[in-house]
Order: structure tokens, then sequence, then C-alpha cells
């Protein structure tokens, strides 16, 4: 059985469905990547995994049903990036950070010195290290999502489920954050869900891809694997007409790269 | 007096507005006061010592704020708004309660201390009647200071603060209720007190910039600081001891509208 699997998930709001019978599997180490068009279903999906919103289906991780765990429990085994962050008060990165490890010390409690210092890590390896005690607030939208990943960094989950964690970012920090997740994922024996603005991004950085469209699954591709003609119709099929092509960079290492 | 009730409204005002992320929440948005008021008019109709008067309007105080929480609780997406909503609700409803009241009321006698009450005071209150109220404030707000971390989770997105790890309904709850206990047994005994729970935090705020656990001393600190000045005000400008919250909105308005003009009108 897959690391992660989802089983037939339905889900919608007031009546109108969003989703329709949702299955897919996810392979321990491995990234999966959600395609879709705007109001394809791409965040509901995430939220029906992560148990926020009412669905039908369900989700299985590492023999564990999600749905049936308490809030405690969820955070534990599986940490969400929403698409943006609620945070609207004077805080410290620090702190912000700190919350990842809410789940795992007492309600009562404060984080521990080794904590406060897997924060500063974690912080470090988004290069924030530097305003560790700024307020985040005064933190441009990119910076945010650079903290709020450093935050699931130090939740150390078996599940990333991540809604666009790159969309505010420019391109450098997009690569940067999707290969410490990457990493995360191939080092720390979990998996990651990530729906992502930048297609390009997708096809690069994640082992497979599900193209969502109308709220359900048209196809899901490999780009590592699958051939080109078959991925550029699948593609086509969700995007209108386009074109994949290998690009060469300077280092003559090989890209996909996607062309409307 | 001045000094515990003041840090009980600092405190409790600081939770609010971190819970409803409204820097303009205190403990009045769910109805407390009113139903302290509605409470208190009823003690003064009814019994008219003073005891039975604080027992009524903390009674009303309680009873406002778990109907504000049940009616809120009947809407089940869980939003902060259910909850501001239903206290709007809960507010009017026990303002007409207090006006059926002041109607019945004898004009001479029992109507002036209605309005008296309601401009809160804090002559009259003997050592021995704080005493148990200042049990139960002691326990809430420490219970406050160790939630503190939750308290600021609380601020983020529910969904957000559900995915880190806290029963958001619940934790919203049991928070809710240890201030609202603190802000009851503070104002039955002295009536209403305006301002402080909103003042005492922004002014807090502002000296540390950030929320932790020292804001949120500080906060109560500062809520102790405004209400003793306001209380020795009251005290000292008239030969007659003068309302209180007569001198907590003078201190209090200006000061709200010097936050409107500087623009730090955020948490």
């Amino acid at each position: 059985m897959s690391f992660f699997s989802a089983e037939n998930i339905s889900a919608g709001y007031n009546g109108k469905t969003v989703l329709n019978n949702i299955s897919f599997q996810v392979e321990k180490n491995s990234i999966i990547g959600i395609l879709g068009a705007n109001g394809s279903g791409k965040t509901t999906l995430l939220k029906a995994i992560c148990n926020i919103i009412n669905h039908s289906g369900i989700c299985i991780l590492d023999n564990q049903n999600l749905s049936k765990l308490s809030a405690r429990e969820l955070s534990q085994v599986c940490s969400y990036i929403p698409q943006r962050s609620g945070i609207d008060i004077d805080i410290s990165l620090i702190d912000v950070v700190c919350m990842g490890f809410n789940s795992r010390i007492g309600i009562f409690n404060q984080p521990t010195k080794e904590m406060h210092y897997q924060a500063i890590q974690a912080l470090d390896k988004v290069g924030l290290r530097h305003k560790a005690y700024e307020n985040y607030r005064s933190l441009s939208e990119g910076q945010k999502q650079l903290c709020i990943a450093a935050r699931t960094i130090v939740s150390n989950p078996k599940l990333m489920v991540l809604d666009e964690p790159e969309s505010a970012l420019d391109i450098n920090h997009r690569y940067k954050i999707m290969s410490i997740f990457k990493n995360m994922a191939k080092e720390s024996d979990s998996c990651a869900i990530i729906t992502l603005h930048d297609p390009n991004l997708a096809l690069q950085m994640c082992d497979r891809l599900i193209l969502l469209k109308n709220g359900e699954i048209l196809n899901i591709i490999e780009p590592k694997n699958d051939g080109l003609e078959y991925m550029e119709n699948a593609l086509s099929k969700l995007y209108g007409t386009v074109s994949l092509v290998y690009c060469k960079d300077k280092f003559n290492k090989s890209h996909l790269v996607i062309l409307n | 007096m001045a000094v515990w009730g003041g840090f009980c409204l600092g405190i409790t005002g600081f939770t609010y507005q971190t819970i409803f992320r409204n820097p303009l929440s205190s403990p009045d948005i769910i109805g407390v006061s009113s139903g302290a008021s509605a409470g208190a008019a009823a003690g003064i109709l009814f019994f008219g010592s003073s005891l039975a008067i604080t027992l009524s309007s903390f009674f009303g105080a309680f009873c406002a704020v778990i109907v504000a929480l049940l009616l809120a609780s009947l809407d089940n997406t869980g939003r902060n708004g259910s909850i501001v909503l239903s206290g709007i609700a809960v507010h009017a409803l026990a303002q007409t309660v207090l006006m059926a009241l002041k109607l019945t009321a004898d004009p001479e006698k029992e109507l002036a201390s209605i309005e008296y009450w309601i401009m809160g005071g804090l002559n009259n209150i003997s050592i021995y009647d704080m005493k148990i109220p200042a049990i139960f404030c002691i326990i809430s707000m420490s219970i406050l200071f160790l939630l503190h971390r939750q308290i600021i989770l609380l601020s983020a997105d529910s969904d957000e603060a559900k995915m880190l790890g806290v029963d958001v309904k619940k934790m919203q709850l049991t928070v809710l209720l240890i201030s609202t206990l603190a802000v009851a047994c503070t104002i039955s005994l002295t009536g209403l007190i305006s301002f402080i729970g909103l003042l005492a935090p922004h002014i807090a705020r502002l000296i540390t910039k950030n929320n932790r656990k020292t804001t949120m001393v500080l906060s109560g600190l500062m809520g102790s600081a405004i209400l003793s000045l306001a209380d020795i005000l009251a005290r000292s400008v008239a030969s007659t001891e003068l309302p209180i919250s007569i001198f907590t909105s003078l201190i209090g308005a200006p000061f709200l509208i010097y936050l409107i003009i500087k623009r730090r009108y955020v948490l």
C-alpha cells in the first residue's frame, strides 16, 4: 500500500460539487504536484486532505485515517501551508516558526531552547536568519512565505500539504524553497502534495503531476518518465494548446519547458 | 481595587483583541457589560442590598455571555464573526431589558442608582467584598497567562490554527469563558468601566511592538495604571466622588483619536 492514498474524495460548498471522486496515491519520499486552472478545485482538494472542510472519501497516511485524528494528532503528522497565512499581529519571526512545535509541546508549555535553536536553523535555511527577531508584519509577501515554510520545516511532518507556497517568491527563491521541500521529502521519509503557480517549476520539481479540471482528474503525468507527446496532449487538455520542449541550460542540463 | 480591576480589564482586553483579530474588541463585544448592567438594574430594583446587586450583575454578565456563545455555536462554520454578531445581538437584548427595568424603576432613587452603577465607581468597595472575586480573577488570570501561546495561535486563521494542532473551537470557548469570568467578577463590583480593556493593550503594544507574554503583562499593568489614575482623579477633582468612567473615557477617547491619526490602527 502506498504511503499516502486519497480514495474517492468528493467535496463541495453550499451543495455545489467542487471535487468529484478524486483518488490518487503518493509514495514515500516523493512530491506530487497539482496543476489546474483557477477554480478547478486545487485548494479544495488540499483542504479536504487536511480535513479542514467536509468531504466524503478517505485519506490514509501511513495506515492512519486522517479524518479520525484530533487536531493535535493531525498536526503532528501533517503540515499545511495555506495560500496566505492569516497571521496579522505584531510577532517576531522566531515566534512564528516556533508555532510549528505547538503540537509537540503541552498547551501550557513554552518551546525549549533546543526548539529555538531548530527554529533559527530553519530560518537560516530559508535565508531569513538575520531577521529572526524582527516583526513578521514588516516582511514582504515573499518573505512571509519563506517564514511560513520554515515553520513547516521545524514541524517535521510525514505529509506536507502546500498551497502555492511559492506564489509570491522570485525565481531564485522559488527553486530554493522547492529544493528544500524536495530534500525534506527525501531525507525524512515524508511526502508532499503541492499546488504550484508555475507549471515550469512543477515539471521540473515534482515526481508526478495531477492535472485537475472542473474537480476531476484529467491525467496524472510523470515528467521524468512519460513521453513528450503524451504529456503535451495531457497539458493541452488543461491549458489549451501548449508545447513542451526540452531546453539545455548553460551547464548542459536538460529541462522540460512549457510554452503557450 | 483599581490596580487589580485595571489589570484584569487590560489582560482580557489583550486576549479579546488577539483572538478576534480586531483592534476594537474588548470584553464588551460579546455582551458582558450590558449583561452586567441589566443584572445590576434588576438587583437594584428587586433586592437593593449591595451584595445582591453585585451577585445579580455577575449573574447577568455571565448569562449574556453564555447566550452569546450558544448562539454562536448554532453557526457551525466556526468563524470568528459569528461570536461577534451574536454578541451584538445579546448586547441589544440586554439593553432592552435594561430599558424596561429603568422604566419600572422609581425615578427618584432607583433610577438614579442604576445610572450611577452604569457610570462605575470604586468607592463603597471594601476589602471584604473583594475577597472572593479576587480569588477568581487571580485564577483566571494565571490560566490566561499559561494559555498565552494558544491565544496567539488563535489569532491566525482558524484553518491554520487547526493545522498547527489547536482545537480551535474548544480553545476559543475556554479562553472566552475564563476571561469573561474575570471581567464579570471585576465589573460586578465596580460598575461599568469603559475604555480600559480597549486602551491598555494598545499602549502595551505601542511600547513593546510585539505580542509576547511581556506585552500581555504590560497590558495588565497599563490597565492598573490608567484605572488608578482615573480613580485618583475621580476622588480628588470635586468634593464628592465622580463616576470613574468619566475619567477613563476622558483619557481613552483622545488616545484612541491619536491612534487613528497615527495610523497604527492595527493589532
